[in-house]
C-alpha cells in the first residue's frame, strides 16, 4: 500500500461510530436482562405478576440482545473500521453503514419488545418473530453489500485474512440465519419433531461459530500485530485455520443432540467435526501467540489488545471444553445442565464479546481522532467482566457437575435445588460485576464520542 | 422433512467455497505471504508501542492464575466424567 493512500482516508468514521454505540448500549441493556433472569433462579417469585419480564421471557431477551445488540454490532464495528484499512480504500458507502445501524437498532428493539410482549417462535435461541427475522437477515444482506462493494473497489490486491473471516461470516449468517428460523414459514418458523431440533441446532451453533468466532478472531489478527509493532507470525497458516474451520465447523451442532434420536451418522459427523475443531483452534492460537510472543507486557498497556487478547485464551478455553464435551462419555455428566450454560458464557461472552470490547477500544481513539475518555474506566470495566466470566466459569461448572452427577445416578431433580441455591446467588453476585462493567463501558463510550475535550491524537 | 434444506445449503455452501477458492486460487491470493504478514502494521502507523509499566506486568500474571484456575477446573471435569465412565 502506498502511504499516502491510507493518510487519505478520512479519520471520521460514522459506520464504526454507530455500531460501536449500539454494541455499548445492548450490552448495558442485555446484562440487565440477565440481572433480572439471576435474580429469578434466586428467588422464583421475584417480580412474578409482571408479565413482560418473567424468566420466559426475559431470558431470550437477554440472549437475543448479547447476540445481535451487543457481540455483533460490537465486532462490526472494527470491521468497519479495519475494511477500508486493510483495502486501502473508503467504505463503499458510510450513509448506507448508517443507515444500517440505525435499521439494525430498530431491528433488535422489535425483537426485544416482540419477546416481551409474548411474540415468540419458542425455539432456543431463534425466538425472534417472522417479521423481526425478515428484518435481521436483511440488516445483514445490507452489511454484505457494504463490504462486498468495498472489497471490490479495493487497492490492496491481498485479501487479509481477516477480510476473509468477516466476509465469510456475514455471507454465511445471511443464509444460516433462513434456514435455521425456517422463514420460509411465517406461522410457526419452525419444521415439526426432530427435524426441527436438528436444524434449531445447526443453526444455533453455527451462529457461534460461523458468526462470532470467524468475526472475533478477525479483530484478533488485525489488533495484535498492531498494539505489538509485530508482523503477524504466518499468514499462510491464518489462511490454512480460515479454510479449516470453514470446512469443519458447518456440522457440529448436532453434538447438542447425542442423547435424543437423530440419525446415527449425523451424530458420528458432529463428533468427528467437534473434535477435529481442534485444528482450526490451535493453528489461530499458534499464529496469535507466536506473533505476539514475548510483548505481553506491550500488550497489557493496550486497553484494546488487552481485551483482545485475554478474548483468545478464552477461545481456547471453550473450544477445548466443546471439543471434550462431544465426547459422549463426557456429555453422560456435562449435558442437560449449568455447564452448558457456563461455557455458551464463556463462548459469547469471554471469547467473542470480550474481543468485541478490544475492538471497541482500539478503534475509538482511532475514530473520533481523540484519546478515550478515561482508560481507567476500561481498565475497571476489563477487570470486572473478566472477574465476572471467571467466576461465572467455575461456579456453573460446579453446578453442572452436581447435576450432571445426580441426574446419572437417577436422582430427582428438586433434591438437587437446595444444593445448587448458593451457587445461583453467587451467579447473580458475578453477574451484578458484569453488569457494572457494561454501564461504565457505556458511560466511557458516550463520553469519548461526544463528549471529549481530551487533545487530538 | 429437513433433508432437502440441508442438501440445498451444502450444495450451496459447497459451490460458493469452490468458487471463491478458485478465484482466491487464479487472483493470486495465496502468492506474497510473505508481504501479507506486515499489512495490517502498515495500515496503522502513527501506532507507537506503549511501555510495559510494572502494573501492566502484575495484570499479566493475575491473568494467568485465572487462566490457570480455569483450565484446572476443566481439566477435572473432563477426568470426574471418564472415571464414572470407567466405572
Amino acid at each position: 500500500m502506498s502511504n499516502e493512500v491510507t493518510a487519505s482516508i478520512p479519520a471520521g468514521n460514522p459506520t464504526a461510530k454507530a455500531f460501536t454505540l449500539t454494541s455499548a448500549f445492548w450490552f448495558a441493556a442485555a446484562t440487565s436482562f440477565g440481572m433480572i433472569g439471576a435474580g429469578y433462579l434466586i428467588a422464583p417469585d421475584l417480580m412474578a405478576n409482571i408479565e413482560y419480564i418473567h424468566f420466559g421471557r426475559v431470558r431470550p431477551m437477554h440472549i437475543n440482545a448479547v447476540l445481535f445488540g451487543f457481540v455483533t454490532p460490537g465486532l462490526l464495528a472494527a470491521a468497519f473500521y479495519y475494511f477500508p484499512k486493510l483495502l486501502r480504500t473508503e467504505l463503499f458507502s458510510q450513509k448506507l453503514g448508517v443507515f444500517t445501524a440505525i435499521f439494525w437498532n430498530i431491528t433488535v428493539a422489535a425483537g426485544i419488545i416482540g419477546i416481551s410482549t409474548g411474540h415468540t417462535q419458542g425455539r432456543e435461541y431463534a425466538e425472534l418473530p417472522w417479521i423481526v427475522d425478515i428484518m435481521v437477515v436483511v440488516s445483514f444482506v445490507l452489511v454484505v453489500f457494504n463490504i462486498l462493494m468495498t472489497i471490490r473497489q479495493r487497492k490492496e490486491s491481498i485479501l487479509f485474512v481477516s477480510i476473509w473471516y468477516t466476509t465469510a461470516a456475514v455471507v454465511l449468517t445471511s443464509i444460516t440465519y433462513c434456514l435455521g428460523n425456517v422463514i420460509w414459514k411465517p406461522d410457526t418458523g419452525a419444521l415439526q419433531g426432530i427435524p426441527d431440533a436438528i436444524i434449531l441446532w445447526f443453526y444455533g451453533h453455527n451462529i457461534f461459530g460461523l458468526l462470532l468466532t470467524p468475526m472475533g478472531l478477525a479483530v484478533a489478527y488485525y489488533v495484535l500485530p498492531i498494539a505489538t509493532r509485530s508482523p503477524l507470525y504466518s499468514h499462510t497458516l491464518s489462511l490454512l485455520g480460515f479454510w479449516s474451520l470453514i470446512i469443519v465447523y458447518t456440522h457440529i451442532g448436532t453434538h447438542h443432540l447425542l442423547q435424543v434420536p437423530v440419525p446415527t451418522w449425523l451424530k458420528t459427523i458432529s463428533i468427528v467435526d467437534s473434535v477435529a475443531m481442534v485444528i482450526p483452534v490451535m493453528i489461530v492460537l499458534i499464529n496469535l501467540w507466536y506473533t505476539v510472543k514475548g510483548k505481553l507486557g506491550d500488550i497489557h498497556a493496550d486497553i484494546g489488545a488487552k481485551f483482545v487478547f485475554t478474548g483468545t485464551i478464552y477461545y481456547f478455553f471453550v473450544n477445548i471444553q466443546g471439543s471434550m464435551m462431544a465426547l459422549p462419555h463426557v456429555q453422560r455428566i456435562t449435558h442437560f445442565n449449568n455447564w452448558v450454560v457456563g461455557h455458551a458464557h464463556i463462548g459469547v461472552l469471554g471469547f467473542a464479546g470480550l474481543t468485541a470490547l478490544g475492538g471497541l477500544y482500539f478503534i475509538l481513539p482511532r475514530v473520533t481522532g481523540k484519546p478515550l475518555y478515561s482508560k481507567f474506566l476500561a481498565d475497571v470495566q476489563y477487570w470486572l467482566v473478566l472477574i465476572g466470566i471467571t467466576g461465572f466459569a467455575l461456579v456453573l461448572t460446579t453446578v453442572g457437575l452436581i447435576q450432571g452427577n445426580a441426574w446419572y445416578n437417577g436422582e430427582t431433580l428438586y433434591r438437587t435445588l437446595p444444593e445448587i441455591q448458593p451457587y445461583y446467588i453467587l451467579r447473580a453476585s458475578l453477574g451484578t460485576l458484569i453488569m457494572i462493567g457494561a454501564y461504565l463501558g457505556l458511560y466511557n463510550v458516550i463520553r469519548t464520542l461526544y463528549f471529549n475535550r481530551g487533545a487530538s491524537t | 422433512m429437513y433433508y432437502p434444506y440441508f442438501i440445498a445449503y451444502m450444495a450451496a455452501g459447497f459451490v460458493i467455497s469452490i468458487v471463491v477458492f478458485l478465484w482466491a486460487l487464479h487472483n493470486g491470493q495465496f502468492e506474497d505471504q510473505q508481504r501479507a504478514r506486515f499489512i495490517p502494521l502498515q495500515t496503522d502507523l502513527n501506532t507507537k508501542p506503549l511501555k510495559a509499566s510494572r502494573f501492566a506486568r502484575i495484570e499479566t500474571i493475575a491473568l494467568f492464575s485465572l487462566v490457570c484456575i480455569v483450565l484446572a477446573s476443566s481439566v477435572a471435569v473432563v477426568t470426574f466424567a471418564l472415571m464414572k465412565a470407567i466405572r
